[in-house]
C-alpha cells in the first residue's frame, strides 16, 4: 500500500494529495493549475519548470535529459520540470509566471484589451512506439493512443487529407510527430519532428475597399507579418451593393468576385509567409471578418437576399469551412473561421469591432460608429447593445466630392480656415503639393466653412463675404480651398455647394442613426464615441464634433481604435471563448432597421444641419468651437 | 369674411410651409375654418403658394432635402386640416398617379417627396409605399386607370426590378406614362428600358419632380 503526500501549489495556493510517485504536472492539472507542457512530457520543450518551495528531498532524482533542458532553458536553483518530477513526500511547489498557462497578450493597436489565448488550433508532440509483429495497431489508432495517454485527449477524428500523408510523415519521421488538433476533435495537420512552437493562423478583414491579413503566431497573439491590397473586385464595382448587382446579372459573376477575392487571400498569404520564413502550408487556420456582403461573396453563397428588402443573410452564427473548399493555400486540412453576422448590413467585420472593443462589459454608455459607405452604429454597455446601419454613402471618403480622393501623396489633410481672414491653411500627405482632398480633409474642410461663417447651418453658402476664395461659378457656390498655382493639377482645388450637400447627406445619416439608437434606449447624450476604422484614425475629433458627425460629447471622450475589425480577426483566431462570446453578441444586440423607423425621416432631416437643427442636443458645441479658435 | 383677413390668413399658411412652422400652419389653418373662410382656397392659396415657393428656393439651392421634409411635414399638418372640409365637386382632378418604391427597397424619402409634388400639383396620389410587389404596380395601375406610374429604388440590386414592370405596363396598360427615379438610376437606363421620364437621385426629386409635374402638366392639357 502506497501512502498519500501532500503539494501546494503557489502562488494560488491551490493543493491536493497523491499517491507516492505522482508527477508534478499530473497533480498541478488535477487540481486545476495551469502549467504549460507543449511537449508533454517528451523532455524537449523544457516549459514545465517549476520552482520547489519545500521538499526538495522528496523529488525523484534529475535525469540527464532533464538537466540538459534546464541548463538549456538557464534555469536556477531548486527548478524541476513538473512533467518528470515525481513527489514521495509533502512538497510546495512556485510556478512561475513562464511556466503558467493560459497565456494574456495585452493589444495596443488603438484597442487596449487583454485575451486570454486558446486558439482553436493546438499542436501535441508525439513520440510513437514503432510498431512491431506484436504491436500491429493501425497508424490513426496509434496516435490516438498516445494522445490519450499523453495529453487525456479522447474523441478526435482526423481530415482525410492528413490521413493520406500520415503513414509516410510517421515513418520518415522515426515516429516523432507533432499533430495539429482544431476544437479538441479533428486532426488537420502531423509534421515531422517538435514543431510545437511553431503554431501560425491568418486573421483577414475583407473590406470593400481594403484587405487586410495579418499573419499571427497562434501561441502568443503576436502579429508576426501584415499585408495588404486593395481589393481585387473592385474591377466589378467600387461599392458592395454594385459588386453584388454584378452578381445577380452574370450567371458566372458570383463566381468571379469570389475567385478574385480568393487569389487575393491566396497572395496576402504568400506575402507574408514569405516575410516570415514559413511556408504557405504551416498557417493551420484563418479567421475572417467582413461586411455582409463580402462575406457571403467570399463563401461563395448568392448574395442577392441581402440586397433586397427584408435583407436576410444566408446565416446569423459563425461557420467553419475548409479552407481547400474555397481555394485557400494554408494546410491541407485546416478550416476558415468566419465570424458571425449581427442582423443583414450589420456584419461579421462589426462583431469583430465589438469583440475588440467589448461596449457589453462596459457601464459607460458607448457608441461604436464605424465611418464607411455603409457605416455602423452601435450603441449601449453592459445592459443593452442596439445597432443600426446607416446609409452614408461614399463622400466622406472622398467619392462624389468634386476634388475629393483617396488618402494618397499630395491629398490635402487637413484645413483650418482664419475666419478674420478667411483664408486657409491646409496639410498633404507627404507634404506635397495639393491633387485633391482625402476623408479627413473633407471633414475638416466642412467643419472649418461652417465655423468661418462661410456655410451656414443649413448647409447655404453665404455669398455676402468679402473674399476672393468665395465665389459663385456659373451659379454654384464654392470656396477655393488652394490657388491653381499651389496645385500639381493646374487648377483651383475647390470646395463646392454640392460637395457641402453631399457631405451633409453622409453625415446626417451617421448622426440620425445615432440619435435614433439614443432614443431606443432612452439616453439623452453618450459617455463614449469609439470610432472604428482605418478612417478613424485620421479623422479630427474637433472637426467631427463641429460638423455633428457624431453625437454631442466631450471630444476627449472620442477614442479612435483603428482597424478594430482587423483586431476583432485576430482576437478569434487565439481565443476560443471569444469566437463563443462573438455569437452570443450576434445575438443578442437589437437591431433596429433606419429606413423603416418612424422618426427617421424627421432625424434625417434635423441632422443634415451643422451640427443639428436641434440645438440643445449639442450642448458643448459653443465650447468646442472656442476650443478649435484657440488651437 | 373680410378680404384683408384672408389675405392674412394665406399669409399665414404660406408662410408656415415655407418657414415649416407646423404650429403656425396650424393656427392658421383652424382659424381659416373658424371664420369659415373656403378650405379649397386656403390649401392652394396658402398651403399649396406656401410649397412652390419652397420648390423655388429648391431650386436656387436655397433649401435642401432637409428643409423641403420640414415644409412637406408643415404642409401636411395645414392638409390634416383643411383637407376634410373641401367639397367633392370642387377638386379637379389633373391625374392619376400609382407611386411606389420597388420590391426589396424600404428607403422611400425621395419617393415621399415626389408624391408630396405630385399631390401640390392637384394630382390624385395612389400612394403603394415601400417594398411594393412588382405585380402590384401593374394591378394598381389598371385598378386606378392611372395615368403615371411612378417607380423609385434607392439601391442598384432593386433597380433591376423597374425594367420587368416597365414591360409589364407597358403591355397591360400601354397609355400610363411609367416615371422612374432613385439615386442608381441613370438617364440611360430610364432610356433603355422605355420609361417616359427619370429623376437622377434623391437630392434631386423634388426639383425633378416639379419638372416632371411641369411637363405632364402641359402634355395633360395638351391631350385635351
Amino acid at each position: 500500500m502506497t501512502s498519500k503526500h501532500k503539494i501546494i501549489f503557489q502562488p494560488e495556493g491551490k493543493r491536493g494529495e497523491f499517491e507516492e510517485g505522482t508527477t508534478i504536472l499530473d497533480a498541478a492539472r488535477e487540481v486545476g493549475v495551469d502549467i504549460e507542457a507543449i511537449c508533454g512530457g517528451k523532455l524537449t520543450c523544457g516549459k514545465c519548470q517549476v520552482i520547489i518551495e519545500q521538499g526538495m528531498e522528496n523529488l525523484s532524482p534529475v535525469t540527464d535529459d532533464e538537466k540538459r533542458l534546464l541548463d538549456k532553458r538557464k534555469a536556477g536553483k531548486n527548478y524541476r520540470l513538473a512533467c518528470v518530477t515525481k513527489f514521495y513526500g509533502d512538497v510546495v511547489v512556485y510556478v512561475p509566471e513562464e511556466s503558467r498557462g493560459g497565456e494574456q497578450i495585452i493589444l495596443k493597436e488603438g484597442v487596449e484589451l487583454s485575451v486570454a489565448i486558446n486558439p482553436a488550433v493546438k499542436k501535441y508532440y508525439l513520440e510513437l512506439p514503432k510498431p512491431h509483429l506484436k504491436d500491429d495497431l493501425g497508424d490513426f489508432e496509434r496516435v490516438l493512443a498516445a494522445l490519450k495517454e499523453d495529453y487525456k485527449i479522447e474523441n478526435v477524428e482526423i481530415d482525410y487529407e492528413v490521413l493520406k500523408k500520415m503513414p509516410d510523415v510517421l515513418r520518415d519521421a522515426d515516429w516523432k510527430v507533432t499533430v495539429s488538433i482544431w476544437n479538441d476533435r479533428e486532426i488537420i495537420d502531423i509534421q515531422p519532428g517538435y514543431r510545437v512552437e511553431e503554431s501560425y493562423g491568418l486573421a483577414v478583414d475583407i473590406g470593400t475597399t481594403t484587405v487586410v491579413g495579418y499573419l499571427t503566431d497562434l501561441r502568443t497573439g503576436k502579429v508576426l507579418a501584415v499585408d495588404s491590397m486593395m481589393n481585387p473586385q473592385v474591377t466589378y464595382g467600387e461599392d458592395v451593393m454594385s459588386r453584388i448587382t454584378y452578381a445577380m446579372q452574370y450567371e458566372d459573376g458570383l463566381e468571379k468576385l469570389n475567385e478574385k477575392i480568393v487569389d487575393g487571400l491566396n497572395k496576402i498569404l504568400e506575402n507574408v509567409c514569405r516575410e516570415a520564413g514559413i511556408s504557405t502550408d504551416e498557417v493551420s487556420e484563418m479567421t475572417v471578418v467582413g461586411n455582409t456582403g463580402m462575406h457571403h461573396i467570399f463563401l461563395k453563397i448568392n448574395p442577392q437576399h441581402i440586397a433586397i428588402a427584408p435583407y436576410v443573410p444566408a446565416l446569423h452564427r459563425s461557420h467553419d469551412v475548409k479552407a481547400r473548399d474555397l481555394g485557400l493555400n494554408i494546410t491541407k486540412g485546416g478550416y476558415v473561421h468566419v465570424l458571425p453576422i449581427e442582423a443583414g448590413w450589420v456584419g461579421a467585420d462589426n462583431v469583430a469591432v465589438l469583440i475588440a472593443t467589448e461596449p457589453y462589459n462596459q457601464d459607460e454608455m458607448c457608441l461604436v460608429i464605424d465611418i464607411g459607405t455603409n457605416g455602423e452604429i452601435v450603441l449601449g454597455n453592459k445592459e443593452k447593445l442596439v445597432s443600426c446601419s446607416a446609409a452614408a454613402g461614399p463622400a466622406l471618403e472622398g467619392a462624389h466630392i468634386k476634388h475629393g480622393m483617396r488618402a494618397a501623396t499630395g491629398a490635402i489633410e487637413k484645413i483650418r480656415i482664419d475666419p478674420e481672414t478667411l483664408e486657409p491653411e491646409y496639410r498633404t500627405i507627404g507634404n506635397a503639393p495639393p491633387r485633391g482632398i482625402c476623408g479627413s480633409g473633407i471633414i475638416d474642410a466642412a467643419a472649418e466653412l461652417y465655423r468661418a461663417g462661410i456655410v451656414k447651418k443649413n448647409g447655404r453658402f453665404n455669398l455676402d463675404l468679402d473674399s476672393p476664395r468665395v465665389r459663385e461659378v456659373d451659379g454654384n457656390p464654392e470656396y477655393v480651398i488652394a490657388w491653381a498655382d499651389e496645385t500639381a493639377i493646374g487648377h483651383d482645388i475647390v470646395m463646392t455647394q454640392k460637395d457641402i450637400r453631399e457631405i451633409q447627406l453622409a453625415k446626417g445619416a451617421m448622426c440620425a442613426g445615432a440619435h435614433i439608437l439614443m432614443k431606443e434606449l432612452g439616453v439623452e447624450h453618450v459617455d463614449r464615441v469609439i470610432v472604428a476604422g482605418a478612417f478613424g484614425n485620421y479623422i479630427d475629433k474637433m472637426s467631427a464634433l463641429i460638423i455633428g458627425l457624431v453625437p454631442d460629447v466631450p471630444v476627449e471622450r472620442i477614442e479612435s481604435v483603428g482597424n478594430a475589425a482587423g483586431v476583432g480577426a485576430r482576437i478569434a483566431l487565439i481565443s476560443r471563448e471569444k469566437r463563443e462570446e462573438a455569437n452570443r453578441i450576434a445575438r443578442n444586440v437589437e437591431h433596429i432597421k433606419l429606413a423603416v423607423h418612424p422618426s427617421f425621416e424627421k432625424e434625417f432631416s434635423m441632422a443634415m444641419y451643422f451640427p443639428h437643427m436641434d440645438k440643445k442636443r449639442y450642448p458643448g458645441h459653443k465650447e468646442i468651437l472656442e476650443l478649435r479658435g484657440a488651437e | 369674411m373680410d378680404e384683408e383677413k384672408r389675405k392674412d390668413i394665406l399669409e399665414r399658411l404660406k408662410n408656415g410651409v415655407v418657414e415649416f412652422d407646423e404650429d403656425m400652419v396650424r393656427e392658421a389653418a383652424q382659424e381659416a375654418l373658424d371664420v369659415g373662410m373656403d378650405a379649397l382656397d386656403a390649401i392652394m392659396n396658402g398651403l399649396v403658394a406656401g410649397m412652390e415657393e419652397v420648390g423655388e428656393l429648391f431650386d436656387k439651392g436655397e433649401y435642401f432635402v432637409p428643409e423641403v421634409l420640414m415644409c412637406a411635414d408643415a404642409l401636411y399638418a395645414g392638409l390634416d386640416i383643411l383637407k376634410p372640409h373641401v367639397k367633392k365637386e370642387d377638386i379637379k382632378v389633373s391625374g392619376q398617379v400609382v407611386i411606389g418604391v420597388v420590391e426589396g427597397d424600404v428607403h422611400d424619402i425621395g419617393k415621399n417627396l415626389v408624391k408630396m409634388m405630385f399631390e401640390v400639383a392637384g394630382f390624385e396620389v395612389i400612394d403603394l409605399g415601400k417594398d411594393v410587389p412588382l405585380e402590384k404596380f401593374v394591378e394598381e395601375s389598371l385598378n386606378a386607370n392611372a395615368d403615371i406610374v411612378a417607380l423609385s429604388a434607392m439601391m442598384t440590386t432593386t433597380m433591376l426590378g423597374m425594367p420587368k414592370v416597365i414591360e409589364m405596363i407597358r403591355e397591360k396598360n400601354p397609355n400610363a406614362k411609367i416615371l422612374i427615379g432613385g439615386a442608381p438610376v441613370s438617364k440611360e437606363s430610364a432610356e433603355k428600358w422605355g420609361a417616359d421620364g427619370w429623376a437622377p437621385d434623391a437630392t434631386n426629386a423634388v426639383k425633378e419632380a416639379i419638372n416632371m409635374v411641369r411637363g405632364l402638366k402641359k402634355e395633360v392639357m395638351g391631350e385635351e
